[in-house]
């Protein structure tokens, strides 16, 4: 196995399409963790979690011929997710905050009050006192470390609504954790 | 809870040993992205030639129609109606399931969508060509039926007749 540590995500995708299901285990190697982690930043629970991200992993496999090996495999992993983790919050009715319409443009510019690190480390206390709807984008922004393309390509939204979304988030954020 | 992320792995591994688990094969998602594709068009088509044909109704009642309201709504195709409104809806639906443009704001999706749509029915009626595609192509049925219905001796005399308008 070692000596595909080097190869990218996509040239691995490639080796399981056509030569070799068995080193699908490096992909639920690299990957398991960081969706369960990203998961939870969405329901916010653990073990459902460790549940959609077993269930995602499988159904990536089985649609893994489905995929663009030119497009980046990270973000179709986070998608399925990303749709797992909704799924369930509409199964199961839970009451997470999701505002659809608050998005707005905001002419503060937070970065100057935030330092990056001290920014990451509130997102990890506070992600989940946030509206799912910036929780999401911060967790992608700051704890998985996502470009804005990446998270435009995982939540299928314009890059400019994902701007937005962050901005607002980390006022949202800043709210929140003075208070804590 | 590390047991149960360490059992995730194995749990898949020996789903895909056991071969419980497959690969769709990739001939599933070329025929599903052709059947998507084809659907968009056709409700592109579908609702193009409505409005084209919605519009070519208005028109054939010529000048003063609006003071023959009941005439004109008596007249008026409006299973075309539906059908137009129903193949927009499904192509907008398309455009959300499928994340189509899905990098520009949904509304000016939605908006050039409809707006092309229309536009394309509008030029299609002017031009003409509506004439010669309800005569010669596919939608040759769906016309003779309006005109039967309509009492339309001939499809050209009627253009010409609403040109003179």
């Amino acid at each position: 196995m070692d000596e595909y540590a080097e190869l990218s995500d996509e040239q691995i995708i490639e080796k399981i399409k056509n030569i070799d299901q068995g080193l699908y285990a490096i992909i639920v190697s690299r990957y398991k963790d960081k969706l369960i982690r990203y998961a939870n930043s969405i329901i916010k629970d653990t073990d459902k979690s460790v549940d959609i991200v077993q269930i995602s992993l499988i159904k990536a496999y089985i649609d893994l011929k489905g995929f663009n090996t030119k497009k980046k495999f990270s973000s179709w992993m986070y998608r399925i997710v990303h749709n797992e983790a909704l799924n369930l919050i509409k199964k199961y009715h839970k009451e997470t905050p999701w505002i659809e319409d608050l998005d707005f443009s905001s002419d503060e510019d937070i970065e100057e009050n935030f330092a990056q690190n001290e920014v990451v480390s509130m997102v990890g206390k506070c992600l989940k006192d946030i509206p799912l709807l910036y929780s999401e984008v911060l967790s992608l922004y700051y704890i998985e470390e996502k470009s804005h393309r990446e998270i435009s390509d995982i939540l299928k939204i314009p890059m400019g609504t994902v701007a937005i979304r962050i901005s607002r988030g980390k006022q949202i954020m800043k709210k929140i954790c003075q208070k804590i | 809870m590390s047991k149960d992320i360490k059992n995730i792995e194995e749990k898949i591994l020996s789903q895909i040993q056991k071969g419980e688990i497959k690969m769709k094969p990739r001939m599933y998602f070329v025929i599903g992205s052709i059947f998507a594709f084809v659907g968009f068009i056709s409700t592109i088509i579908v609702s193009t030639f409505a409005i084209s044909l919605i519009r070519f109704s208005l028109r054939a009642h010529g000048k003063m129609a609006q003071y023959r309201l009941d005439q004109v709504l008596s007249d008026f195709p409006w299973w075309i109606f539906i059908v137009g409104f129903l193949s927009l809806v499904i192509g907008i639906w398309l455009i959300y399931k499928y994340h189509i443009f899905y990098k520009i704001k949904p509304w000016i999706v939605i908006l050039t969508f409809v707006l092309s749509i229309m536009i394309s029915g509008w030029i299609i009626n002017e031009t003409g060509l509506d004439t010669k595609l309800f005569r010669q192509g596919p939608m040759k049925g769906l016309m003779r039926k309006y005109i039967q219905r309509n009492n339309i001796s001939d499809i050209s005399l009627l253009r010409q007749k609403i040109n003179r308008f």
